[in-house]
């Protein structure tokens, strides 16, 4: 079995400076940092962001990366709270609070190399997909051909489906459905997904999905029904980010019963077939 | 002249007076990245209990207006793991150690604290009387001296654990107070009657929120326990309120932040404090505050530390 990639780099917990913060969708942003640390973080990892200085809102929150350059990192991110509200209103020039590069990322090798990769990604959980997507893309040291990616996106509605054109340029296959029809499959997006595994005869497939806790189970379904091998990405309320406080727990097999495991430390990326879904 | 920070908690002298909060310092290894922990006054480890513990299932945190609830149900190694895997670390460190340890009767608090007594490194006890999201009650079956309510609750079940621990153990004893009650000075004193070297107070609050579109409660655990700094100004008048009523040192606690914030726990009454939620938020707030405590020293031109402790004016 593969395991996801293990933070092995150090965490320091910086200012950095915003090159940019760009409205992308309504209450969607994109904001851009200097960093030439956080841009060798792999796929799947997150940083903690606080916005504040004034504890309130007290705790940072944790983002995934949109990709990364040489010296630039992008987070993609959506207007929720308070936290994010300020952080949309962070302008260039400014500075915002960095914990990180944390967690463990996705797998990008492997002991049998998949014939095809299925990305299945929801809302905001879409850009570490993106950036997983991408760095197959831009290295093929790696050995996953674009023809080989197949992505799946899903979203409330086309506005909210994030990366679709930079997929599209990346020239992986892509599929989209949105719950209310305004562009693709009206639906959820793992139905094309599972049309797609129950269609293709190749056996060695790996899937990777972020996205809602919905999408995330079925998912998992999909990939223990056809067989095939699946990392999930998940979001729990997060205080430290860096396996102090005990707060993000997942539960996971542990032998015949269960444990809780930190998503920080231990995850965000799981192996599907060890979380138990109440 | 140099500056003293020094702080004398029973037998225990303590290079400053900055620890760190049981439950939110891991171990203490997961901090060893962001600075030498050798800085600190001293630690005060996770709640360790007989046994381990897997903890509650999720959601065990949600963010409050400047707080922040949790329900981690005291997820430890147990004493076994700790004394084999976590404490020649800890020991390692050279700095005060001193072990949290919870029990759900008095024999039971006895056997953790005899279970680590005699190992090298740890230099005291904090006796978590007060910790909230775990189930006390079980009527049936359960002996009588279990209480069917947190220790921290009632002073003849702070006196009467405090004293059997006591019995047991030479080193520093401290009795952590909970919030949740009326008088927490009675509190304090029957902490003080049982023998406790210290009291440190206090312990998160018992809170709740709901999600208003399920009517649900956020936490699985239904109620929490609520840290941060919107609940420093209770946690400076009960350190107050207690530093008037006992004789033996008062640790204050509860949204300590920064070097004020220290500072206002001293004035109030608190030998020495502990930091809590704030190394979550800021993994180096520790050294940050204890660079700070220095500025200010200098900048007020007190040798002492100490001396600022209890000298709040204005009240009789």
């Amino acid at each position: 079995m593969s395991r996801p990639f293990r933070n092995t780099m150090k965490i320091k917990q910086q200012d950095l400076k915003v090159l940019s913060n760009k409205k992308i969708a309504p209450g969607h942003y994109v904001i851009e940092l200097e960093s030439e640390v956080l841009c060798k973080a792999a796929p799947g990892q997150f940083v903690q962001i606080l916005t504040d200085h004034d504890q309130d809102p007290l705790l940072p929150r944790p983002f995934s990366f949109l990709d990364t350059g040489k010296k630039t990192l992008r987070i993609l991110y959506q207007v929720v709270g308070k936290g994010t509200r300020l952080m949309s209103l962070k302008t260039p020039g400014s500075a915002l609070r960095i914990l990180g590069p944390l967690g463990n990322g996705f797998s990008m090798s492997w002991k049998r190399t998949p014939s095809n990769i299925v990305v299945i990604g929801g809302g905001v959980g879409i850009p570490p997909l993106y950036h997983l997507v991408k760095t197959f893309v831009e290295k093929p040291s790696l050995g996953i051909k674009k023809d080989q990616i197949h992505v799946f996106l899903g979203a409330r509605t086309k506005d909210f489906l994030h990366c679709e054109q930079d997929l599209k340029k990346l020239g992986v296959h892509l599929n989209v459905a949105t719950d209310d029809g305004s562009k693709g499959h009206q639906g959820v997006v793992t139905e094309l997904a599972d049309k797609f595994l129950s269609s293709t005869k190749q056996i060695e497939v790996m899937i990777y999905a972020c996205g809602p806790t919905p999408m995330l189970k079925s998912s998992s379904v999909l990939a223990r029904e056809h067989g095939v091998r699946c990392e999930l990405s998940v979001e729990e309320p997060m205080p430290c980010g860096f396996g102090a406080c005990l707060g993000c727990a997942v539960k996971i097999k542990d032998g015949k019963g269960y444990r809780f495991a930190m998503s920080c430390t231990e995850g965000p990326v799981f192996q599907a077939d060890e979380i138990l879904w109440d | 002249m140099g500056l003293d920070l020094s702080v004398n908690l029973g037998k225990l002298k303590l290079q400053n007076p900055v620890l760190v909060a049981s439950g939110t310092f891991g171990y203490a290894k997961e901090f060893e990245r962001f600075f030498d922990l050798k800085q600190l006054g001293g630690i005060v480890t996770k709640t360790l209990t007989l046994k381990p513990r897997i903890g509650n299932p999720p959601q065990r945190v949600h963010e409050t207006p400047s707080g922040m609830l949790n329900a981690i149900g005291l997820q430890n190694v147990g004493v076994e793991v700790f004394i084999k895997d976590k404490l020649p670390y800890l020991s390692r460190l050279g700095i005060p150690l001193i072990a949290s340890v919870m029990g759900y009767s008095v024999d039971e608090f006895v056997k953790v604290v005899e279970a680590l007594n005699d190992h090298k490194g740890i230099d005291g006890f904090e006796l978590n009387l007060s910790c909230p999201n775990v189930e006390y009650s079980n009527a049936h079956e359960e002996p009588m001296d279990r209480p069917a309510k947190m220790f921290a609750h009632d002073e003849s079940m702070i006196l009467n654990v405090v004293n059997s621990v006591r019995q047991a153990t030479d080193k520093t004893v401290i009795a952590k107070l909970g919030p949740d009650v009326s008088d927490v000075g009675k509190m304090a004193l029957a902490a003080q009657k049982g023998g406790a070297d210290a009291v440190s107070l206090i312990n998160t609050f018992i809170a709740m929120s709901l999600d208003i579109k399920t009517q649900k409660p956020v936490l699985k655990n239904i109620t929490g326990g609520l840290s941060g700094p919107c609940i420093r100004p209770i946690a400076v008048r009960m350190v107050w309120e207690v530093a008037r009523a006992v004789k033996i040192p008062v640790i204050g606690m509860g949204g300590i932040m920064n070097a004020n914030d220290v500072l206002e726990f001293m004035i109030a009454g608190a030998a020495c404090v502990q930091v809590g939620t704030a190394n979550f938020i800021n993994p180096t707030a520790c050294p940050q505050i204890l660079s700070d405590l220095k500025s200010y020293m200098k900048q007020a031109k007190i040798n002492t530390l100490s001396k600022v402790v209890g000298t709040v004016k204005g009240v009789k």
